[in-house]
């Protein structure tokens, strides 16, 4: 018996985000796939999008420090991570 | 007079799913939270955050507690699990790793799910949970495959069905107890017990 597949992800976002280019949801997957990819300044600023238009989004805050850590970056992962403490707490 | 009732203390814990794609993480904690089910299936997309509050016993104090229960559930897509571990699973207290009772190779899945959660979150407590019991007749995992799955992990488990909402209700409880007894040392290191038994 052939398991069960979740549908292309990438696929799923694009969808959503043809409905609502404001889609958070969306938004933050396609930042981790732009990152996932490879393309690190693309899914930093996709992030940063999701952040305007919701600064409480879960993880949002947690995920750029991990960005700005691989960026080579640890003043403003240090100052992403204490904004998610905020956020979080 | 009568004496005005103490507040219960308010205890927040963060609760994180965990588990491959289409194991039902979403429908256990809509049925947890709304009791609903709903037989489409929709793909999780980002993170959700659900709340539903518990009364509990502090097993440090013995006093009553109101649990702030915070349930994140995350994308069971494995390409993005390590990129995202840390925005999903920093500081979570404990995890409720979800199997589905029909697909083997879901409860082998959650050795990979641990790996990155212990990678942020350290040994946290681990209840795993075996979902879509209602499916009896498609049932591919024996009792006792998982029996000793869990026991070398030392991780307890029980069966759940999120459409028929058996076992859910107590699998979250379940977590819960797990949580406060394993913070029982940090809050009173005298404490000599008088918490609530671990779930076997």
């Amino acid at each position: 018996m052939n398991s069960p597949r979740r549908p292309d992800t990438a696929m799923l976002v694009r969808e959503r985000l043809s409905r609502n280019a404001d889609d958070t949801d969306a938004l933050f997957v396609l930042a981790a796939l732009r990152v996932n990819e490879g393309r690190l300044d693309e899914g930093l600023t996709v992030l940063e999008r999701v952040l305007v238009l919701d600064p409480r989004y879960p993880g949002a805050w947690t995920f750029k420090a991990t960005l700005h850590r691989m960026r080579g970056e640890p003043n403003a992962a240090l100052r992403a991570r204490a904004k998610a403490e905020e956020v979080e707490r | 007079m009568t004496q005005p009732a103490q507040a219960p203390n308010v205890v927040k814990l963060k609760v994180c799913m965990a588990g491959e794609a289409m194991v039902g993480k979403t429908s256990l904690i809509r049925r947890f939270t709304m009791d609903e089910y709903d037989d489409r299936y929709i793909a999780t997309l980002g993170t959700k955050i659900s709340k539903r509050i518990l009364p509990a016993t502090d097993p440090a104090t013995g006093a009553p507690a109101d649990v702030h229960l915070m349930i994140w559930d995350v994308m069971g897509t494995r390409t993005l699990r390590d990129l995202l571990k840390e925005a999903y699973y920093h500081g979570a207290q404990g995890i409720l790793a979800v199997a589905d009772l029909t697909r083997p190779e879901t409860l082998s899945e959650l050795d990979g799910w641990s790996s990155s959660i212990r990678l942020v979150s350290g040994d946290i407590p681990t209840h795993v949970v075996m979902n879509k019991a209602d499916l009896a007749g498609e049932r591919a995992v024996a009792e006792a495959d998982i029996e000793a799955f869990c026991r070398t992990r030392r991780w307890p488990w029980t069966s759940t069905s999120a459409k028929t909402g058996a076992g859910v209700e107590d699998a979250f409880r379940r977590i819960v107890e797990l949580i406060l007894a394993s913070r029982v040392g940090d809050l009173t290191p005298s404490a000599n017990g008088g918490g609530p038994p671990r779930p076997t």
